[in-house]
């Protein structure tokens, strides 16, 4: 039935009503499974270390630290400071290992090559070694997301 | 009392309708030509599907799926159940078995072009079976452990990340968050032994449902030029060949399984750099290389992406191949045999040349 002049009939108007009723209600039911299938957990903005482990590091040397669930890498710098890189390859994830001898950091999955300053110079990756940033504070000893900036 | 099997066996075929089912049996027939050697292939799977279920049910009975207990469990299996180590040497070789012989089926239904109408859905499940029973694999890889394992898992989920928006949502899908950790192991046991069976089952049926209605397919020439094709009973001639090959690709099996057992690496640790020669599963390996020579950037977008993008368009390219060769018979047919040899070139000289 259609009233003159109306845009559509009675049936289409109801059965929007009731499409839009049972598409709300499906939302309502798989937005909870969607988020319980897919965790929120999401990789560290600061992770606090003993500074007493790493003030003992020579420059030159690196060290690992655990970054979440991902290998941080710390450098020590020719001048004293600190460098410190997240140890997952740019290419695919595979975790790198630092080649004391050549000074690179080498992925072993499809032979990435970064140099010590974590900038991708051969193989596959796409984008240097992703840094991080550090501070001394007291005995603490604080590696963070850049731009995360220090909880007081 | 005394039962009467006559009568217990009335009551079944009444309850279920079973006469029908094995009328169609010994009325069916498996034409006999050249090609007819190709016909085995899809039972000789079947086998391998079988052998997976039953020794997969085996491991599952002392595997744990935890980050702590998973490498021990299976070093468990191996070093202290009886023949332990056999039956995981045996699961891991029907699943090499199996995907061989997947190929095999699909690259002599692509020579045969035995997919034009009226099996174009006959074909289309076939794909779906042949990315389960891959995907199947690369879930399987990951639950020994091992530091191979966990490395081939990282860079086997970060690559849907290429893919921009949707991608990211996927890889944290298949990983349970942002890296492979525990929970990652316990998804891909739950993807390996209840998922992907129900899926395998679903899609099966239908694909072999299908097999049953269109019958067994005819060489082209032969439908071509109408020619009348010799024929064999499926019940019990095809049936009694099929039996005979099985066995012969059984004790090839447990001869492989007993002589090249798998080895176990020691339990992955996350935080350790990838061991020199991550290599995924041989049937990866051809997609493995070419993910390996794309070069990081390609002008506004990573080599990655390209990479990604081409092999997703040759997957959908060849489930839908029969409505792409659309004159089997023609030329284009022709080029569409020629493009089957070249892309198994490709995989072959790629699969090698990962391996140097
Ligand atoms: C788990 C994997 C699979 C199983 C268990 C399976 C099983 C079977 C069986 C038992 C048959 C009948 C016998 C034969 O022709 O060999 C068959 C036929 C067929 N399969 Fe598969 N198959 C699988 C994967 C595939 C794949 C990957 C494709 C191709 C994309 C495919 C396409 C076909 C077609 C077109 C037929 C009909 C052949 C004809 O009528 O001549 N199947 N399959
Ligand atoms: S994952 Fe590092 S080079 Fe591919």
């Amino acid at each position: 039935m259609r009233i003159d002049n109306a845009y559509f009939t009675r049936r289409k108007f109801l059965n929007s009503i009731l499409g839009g009723w049972l598409g709300t209600l499906a939302v309502t039911f798989v937005s909870p499974i969607v988020k319980f299938v897919w965790p929120p957990y999401k990789e560290p903005d600061e992770v606090k270390l003993a500074f007493a482990d790493f003030a003992g590091m020579k420059p030159g040397e690196v060290k690992g630290f655990p970054w979440g669930a991902k290998p941080g890498l710390l450098k020590r710098a020719e001048d004293g400071s600190f460098i410190a890189f997240i140890g997952v390859c740019s290419h695919l994830d595979c975790n790198v290992s630092w080649m004391a001898d050549k000074k690179k950091f080498f992925c072993a999955c499809h032979e990435g090559w970064y140099d010590e300053n974590g900038m991708n110079i051969a193989g596959p990756p796409p984008k240097p070694l992703r840094r991080l940033e550090t501070s001394v504070e007291g005995e603490d000893f604080f590696v963070r997301k850049p731009g995360a900036g220090a909880k007081a | 009392m005394k039962i009467d099997m006559k009568k217990v066996g009335a009551w079944f075929d009444d309850r279920l309708a079973l006469t029908p089912i094995f009328k169609y049996m010994t009325k069916k027939e498996v034409p006999q030509h050249e090609h007819s050697i190709w016909y085995y292939t899809g039972s000789s799977i079947l086998l391998f599907l079988a052998i997976q279920i039953v020794t997969g049910i085996m491991l599952a009975l002392y595997y744990k799926p935890t980050l702590e207990g998973a490498n021990d469990s299976v070093g468990r299996i191996m070093t202290d159940l009886p023949l332990g180590w056999l039956v995981r040497s045996i699961h891991s070789w029907s699943a090499t078995f199996m995907i061989a012989f997947v190929l095999t089926h699909l690259l002599a239904i692509w020579f045969t072009k035995s997919y034009r109408k009226p099996r174009e859905a006959t074909w289309m499940t076939g794909m779906m079976l042949l990315v389960v029973s891959m995907v199947f694999g690369f879930t399987g890889y990951l639950l020994p452990w091992d530091d191979l394992s966990l490395s081939a898992t990282k860079v086997g989920t970060n690559i849907p990340n290429a893919i921009p928006v949707v991608g990211k949502w996927v890889t944290q899908f298949l990983r349970g968050g942002d890296d492979v950790t525990g929970d990652t192991l316990t998804r891909f046991f739950l993807f390996h032994v209840c998922i992907l069976p129900l899926v395998i089952f679903a899609i099966l049926a239908v694909h072999i449902l299908l097999v049953q209605k269109e019958g067994m397919s005819v060489p082209l020439e032969a439908e071509v030029k109408k020619k009348k094709v010799p024929a064999l009973p499926f019940w019990p001639n095809f049936i009694l060949r099929e039996v005979m090959i099985w066995l012969v690709l059984l004790g090839t099996l447990l001869t492989v399984a007993l002589v090249f057992a798998p080895t176990l690496g020691p339990s992955a640790d996350m935080m350790a750099p990838a061991p020199a020669g991550v290599k995924p599963e041989w049937y990866f390996l051809f997609l493995f290389q070419t993910l390996k020579i794309f070069p990081g950037n390609m002008g506004p977008v990573t080599g990655e992406f390209v990479a990604v993008v081409l092999i997703l368009v040759a997957i959908v390219a060849i489930f839908f191949l029969p409505f792409i060769d659309t004159k089997p018979e023609g030329k284009k047919g022709r080029i569409i045999n020629y493009l089957g040899v070249l892309g198994l070139i490709y995989a072959i000289v790629f699969s090698i040349w990962s391996l140097l």
